[in-house]
């Protein structure tokens, strides 16, 4: 249970030191209220560009916090502690995380279906929309944190982060939005979409965490 | 409360040499520390105090020479026996000390000395404020007693008393020496004198 522990530390110093799901909620909330002032207002461009805009947006909020989650480990030392629990990193990486992702990201799915609605998807749509981010968020926030473990401790280690894990998102981009654009239409692809981002997802979290482990024991050398 | 003695665990080095960005550091550095023993490392700046530290500690691969707690090799036996501590305080600047000592105590597999090791480093006045209101020398003290709940036998430590007042130094000489009476050992790096009894000296040069 010591794997417990560590997740519910990340979960309560997520919540102390960085405003929990409040930064990561208020980005992905500005950039849906923004997008149709930059892509036109019109109904049927909203709803067509609806599920696209909304998912990568909820990409931007995902990597919003990402600096911070080894680049404060590696300044201030914990991650050579964490190093010498006795602990695989991988175990370490899986825990910390879970337990920052789930701390700060809950909201997402939520905002996405508001989101969705208010970008004049019919109600299934923003719902399947909404489950499908739901689905997707776990693979997002492992990629970001593969990213993040490569670039701890770099300068302006955002911009790498933003460069490493943007490629590696185009998978659950598309399948997280198509599974919202097929329901809007009908199409009984949505359904087929939602598993494929599931699928993605879990593949994702299966293995990043020995990725990300790989990436710190590399920068504790 | 009185914690058990630690099975003997001897640090042998033989024929160390180290490499810090391809700059040789160390070369050909044979000790050996006995369980109960105090090693303390002096030298200039840039020695290699602290990459040999590393070394013992496993997270640092030695570029040949082999070092060893008891029969095991340091990467593979140091994440159970050694507790670290580097420059940084590995202290989060929203936590406690008290937070933070019961999780690392909880990581560490024990769970009823923390009270005990604020007591021992004189934080029982500070146990929760936050770290980014501690002092240099509190957030050393709090990182100290973080060694002192990890309980391993094997203490390494990076200049541990630099930001210390006279009476946090007494404590952690205190701490020292009722670690070697159970049976651990201690190397530590530093470039100012430790008043530490019993304590050998280990010059390091270039």
């Amino acid at each position: 249970m010591r794997a417990g522990a560590i997740f519910l530390r990340e979960a309560r110093l997520a919540f102390a030191g960085g405003g929990g799901p409040a930064a990561p909620a208020a980005f992905f909330i500005a950039s849906l209220t923004l997008a149709p002032l930059a892509i036109g207002h019109s109904p049927a461009t909203l709803q067509a560009a609806g599920p696209g805009v909304i998912c990568f947006a909820a990409l931007l909020a995902v990597l919003q916090g990402a600096e911070r989650l080894f680049g404060e480990d590696v300044a201030d030392g914990t991650l050579e502690t964490y190093g010498l629990s006795g602990l695989p990193l991988s175990v370490v990486a899986l825990a910390k995380v879970l337990g920052t992702a789930l701390a700060t990201l809950w909201p997402l799915p939520l905002v996405g279906l508001g989101g969705g609605i208010a970008f004049g998807l019919p109600a299934e749509a923003a719902g399947m929309l909404a489950l499908a981010l739901a689905a997707a968020i776990p693979g997002l926030a492992f990629l970001v944190a593969i990213a993040a473990a490569l670039s701890a401790g770099a300068r302006r280690g955002g911009l790498v982060i933003a460069l490493i894990a943007a490629p590696l998102a185009i998978p659950l981009m598309v399948f997280t939005a198509s599974a919202g654009r097929a329901a809007g239409l009908g199409d009984a692809a949505a359904s087929a979409n939602l598993l494929l981002t599931c699928a993605v997802s879990l593949f994702v979290t299966a293995l990043a965490p020995f990725a990300i482990s790989a990436a710190l024991k590399a920068r504790l050398e | 409360m009185t914690l058990p003695d630690f099975d003997p665990l001897p640090l042998t080095v033989s024929d160390l040499s180290l490499e810090r960005g391809g700059i040789p550091l160390i070369s050909g550095l044979s000790l050996r520390v006995e369980a109960g023993e105090a090693l303390v490392l002096l030298g200039r700046n840039g020695v290699g105090k602290t990459t040999f530290l590393r070394a013992l500690s496993g997270i640092l691969r030695p570029a040949s020479g082999d070092i060893r707690y008891g029969d095991v090799p340091a990467i593979k036996a140091a994440p159970a026996v050694c507790a670290f501590l580097g420059h940084d305080n590995a202290l989060k600047p929203d936590e406690s000390p008290r937070q933070s000592l019961a999780f690392w105590s909880k990581l560490s597999g024990m769970t009823a000395n923390v009270p005990g090791a604020m007591a021992a480093m004189g934080l029982k006045a500070l146990a929760d404020r936050p770290s980014r209101r501690l002092s240099q020398g509190q957030k050393r003290r709090a990182a100290l007693a973080r060694i002192l709940v990890q309980n391993r036998p094997v203490w390494l430590l990076d200049e541990p008393a630099a930001p210390l007042d006279a009476e946090g130094r007494e404590k952690l000489s205190l701490a020292v020496t009722a670690h070697l009476g159970r049976g651990g050992l201690v190397v530590a790096a530093t470039h100012q004198a430790l008043d530490w009894p019993d304590a050998r000296i280990q010059e390091l040069t270039r």
